[in-house]
């Protein structure tokens, strides 16, 4: 009765620390940002304060069922995603398979953006979920062949069995004899995060900001929510497959590191055309990966 | 069902009045088929004041203020171009020191104007590091001249028969410890822009111009420079004190957007040279030469086309006087008015809609200077 109490309790306090980290990653993001650009920056809880804003507003326009349906269908998807993410040692649904399904969820959050821009028929939306779309397949083939090379080496699919398998300091993490594929992995992470440069998706020089185009108050605090979130469980696989977990404080601590590098990253870099960041993608950290699952393949 | 698709594949595009990627009130129409470009569409128009009309309402000495609001990031052109117009028209005497202290000013609007351009067309491409690094940097050369003229973005500093003050006192010292910091500072503008791959891959070979369809279509200035095109009117007509002063002319032959960026970027180091031979060389004097009473002094008659090079292009007054106490006639030739309607017009098409912006950050178009 207890275990079960306990768990009920992690459901609901999981998803609402991960927000709340999640938009503090952000709120110090526009700080490091600020920082690198000379200029003070907002407070750290800056974001925080924005949502709360952003969910106080009215609705204003509605296109259609699938325009309220779409960010919720993205939000909902990425918290079952969070599901199979072990946060702290402890993940909510843990199988063995759970990487692959895992792989599957990711694509549903991108999906529910799709259709609810879809419905709301503005061309720069459009043109922004068409680049996200083609940025996806770009670097998905890195995810998933990065990934590959994790399961082929510990022989296992389940996240809390690669986290075992990491057990017992710095020195036990599969950072180090799988350097390659935790290179390329961090390469596509920076297209998952959609930092630059590969945020083609939202670029406001381009196509004002794309897919958040035709959101306004409470879908745009939901859309928030939704980065906040995609955040911590994008950085949080890198974590988990390279940087062996951690207790809570240690694994917030390593996806914030992770995070940090993609932001310095992205400071200093404009952004490629979309066909050229397609290209990027499916060269280097493709070929890199490849380089990192043969490896893999003959040392086993 | 065939038709319906047909019409999908060609949409129209808006970029402005409302779009992060437009240089001011100005609004570029698109007609795109995917990606590509067919037809581009330049709509000026948003910012229109009247400014030729309300000048022949007003006394000679009374649209020193106004001309300066002609082009928001380089005043300073349109101010010397009416007072030297003018002058000419009246046959009025510069004092020597007063057309150093005009050179002076005009290189810092260069400066301001181009640091301005930097941070445009790196944030075009998503650099934001640089503009939020050259717009802070550009207020260290603002401070100087508000020391100079009491006013930082529209300085109303040049007169027609000189310039409004003398240079404060210091006020060297003061603007060579500014130029030292922004050589250091051009460093690593360099380092973070131009040796950037991403930015390279972006802006080599991409809207691009020929040569000589840039000189037949009156593109001028860095833009006709970044063609290869050794081409500046302090150079082939010269004016002021231009001809006592040791500079070169930057150029690139690229044609595209990195050279045309390059250029301007050689161009500030050529600026900061200038300055620091004013500074050095300037002649002691007056810096006036009063015209008389400002509401009762009268021009001959007669009509005068004055020309400088402004940070975007030649940039030249045509005045008209008939004899009386105020202009008969004030035209404008603004570079932006080529670059900005025509130019860009025939340049984007073909390109892609991510480089939309871009493109027109890199030929610098200033929409007040269209809507005059």
């Amino acid at each position: 009765m207890n275990a079960i109490g306990i768990q009920i309790g992690w459901i609901i306090f999981m998803p609402i620390l991960v927000i709340i980290m999640g938009l503090l990653y952000l709120g110090a993001a526009r700080k490091i940002t600020a920082r690198v650009h000379n200029r003070y920056g907002p407070p750290i809880y800056q974001n925080i304060i924005d949502v709360i804003k952003l969910f106080s507003k009215k609705r204003a326009t509605n296109h259609g069922v699938m325009f309220s349906l779409g960010p919720i269908m993205a939000f909902s998807g990425l918290l079952i995603s969070l599901m199979f993410i072990p946060i702290g040692n402890k993940a909510l649904l843990s199988f063995n398979g759970d990487i692959i399904v895992l792989l599957y969820l990711l694509v549903i959050a991108p999906l529910g953006m799709a259709l609810g821009v879809g419905e709301g028929a503005n061309p720069m939306g459009t043109i922004g979920i068409a680049r996200a779309l083609t940025l996806m397949l770009g670097y998905e083939v890195v995810l998933v062949i990065s990934a590959l090379s994790v399961m082929l080496y510990t022989g296992s699919a389940s996240f809390m069995k690669i986290i075992e398998a990491q057990s017992g300091g710095v020195g036990h993490w599969f950072l180090w004899p799988l350097f390659l594929s935790a290179l390329a992995m961090d390469m596509a992470l920076q297209g998952v995060l959609g930092e630059k440069p590969f945020d083609q998706p939202i670029a406001p020089h381009e196509i004002a900001s794309g897919p958040m185009v035709e959101f306004g108050g409470k879908y745009l605090g939901l859309l928030q929510l939704y980065h906040a979130v995609a955040i911590v469980v994008e950085t949080g696989i890198m974590v988990n497959l390279f940087l062996g977990g951690g207790t809570l404080f240690w694994w917030f601590v390593k996806s914030f590191t992770v995070f940090f590098i993609a932001l310095l990253i992205n400071a200093v870099m404009p952004r490629f055309r979309i066909g050229q960041a397609f290209k990027f993608f499916w060269t280097y950290p493709a070929a890199i990966s490849l380089l990192g699952l043969i490896l893999v393949a003959i040392l086993k | 069902m065939s038709e319906r698709i047909e019409t999908i594949r060609e949409f129209e595009y808006f970029i402005g009045p409302q779009h992060p990627g437009i240089t001011g009130n100005f609004s570029i129409k698109l007609k795109a088929k995917g990606d590509i470009i067919l037809e581009a569409e330049a709509h000026p128009g948003y910012l229109h004041r009247g400014f030729e009309k309300l000048m022949e309402q007003r006394h000679w000495v009374k649209n020193v203020p106004m001309v300066c609001r002609i082009c928001v990031p380089d005043p300073d052109p349109n101010e010397v171009l009416y007072a030297m117009g003018v002058e000419e028209l009246a046959g009025l005497e510069v004092p020597e020191r007063a057309q150093w202290i005009r050179v002076m000013v005009l290189e810092m609007s260069r400066i301001t104007a181009h640091l301005f351009y930097l941070g445009g067309i790196a944030g075009a491409l998503g650099l934001y590091t640089i503009p939020q690094w050259t717009i802070g940097d550009r207020d260290y050369v603002l401070d100087r001249f508000e020391e100079l003229t009491g006013a930082r973005v529209y300085h109303i500093y040049t007169t027609p028969g000189g310039v409004r003050r003398d240079l404060p006192k210091g006020f060297a010292d003061r603007m060579h410890k500014t130029l030292d910091y922004l050589e250091k500072r051009l460093k690593d503008y360099y380092r973070l822009m131009f040796d950037n791959p991403v930015f390279q891959k972006r802006t080599i070979g991409v809207g691009t111009m020929d040569p000589e369809w840039a000189m037949e279509n009156g593109v001028t200035g860095p833009n006709l420079r970044g063609c290869g095109v050794k081409a500046d009117v302090r150079i082939d007509d010269p004016y002021l004190v231009y001809e006592k002063i040791d500079f070169e002319v930057p150029t690139a032959d690229g044609c595209d957007m990195f050279s045309r960026a390059i250029v301007r970027y050689r161009e500030l180091e050529q600026s900061i040279h200038i300055i620091r031979q004013v500074l050095d060389n300037i002649p002691d004097g007056p810096f006036l030469n009063k015209p008389g009473n400002p509401m009762m002094w009268r021009v001959p008659p007669g009509d005068v086309y004055v020309r400088v090079e402004s940070s975007k292009g030649e940039y030249g007054y045509y005045i008209v006087s008939n004899g009386g106490v105020k202009p008969y006639r004030v035209h404008v030739r603004g570079p932006s008015m080529t670059h900005g309607i025509h130019v860009i017009e025939q340049l984007l098409v073909g390109q892609r809609v991510a480089d939309v912006s871009a493109i027109m950050f890199s030929l610098d178009i200033c929409p007040p200077d269209i809507d005059r």
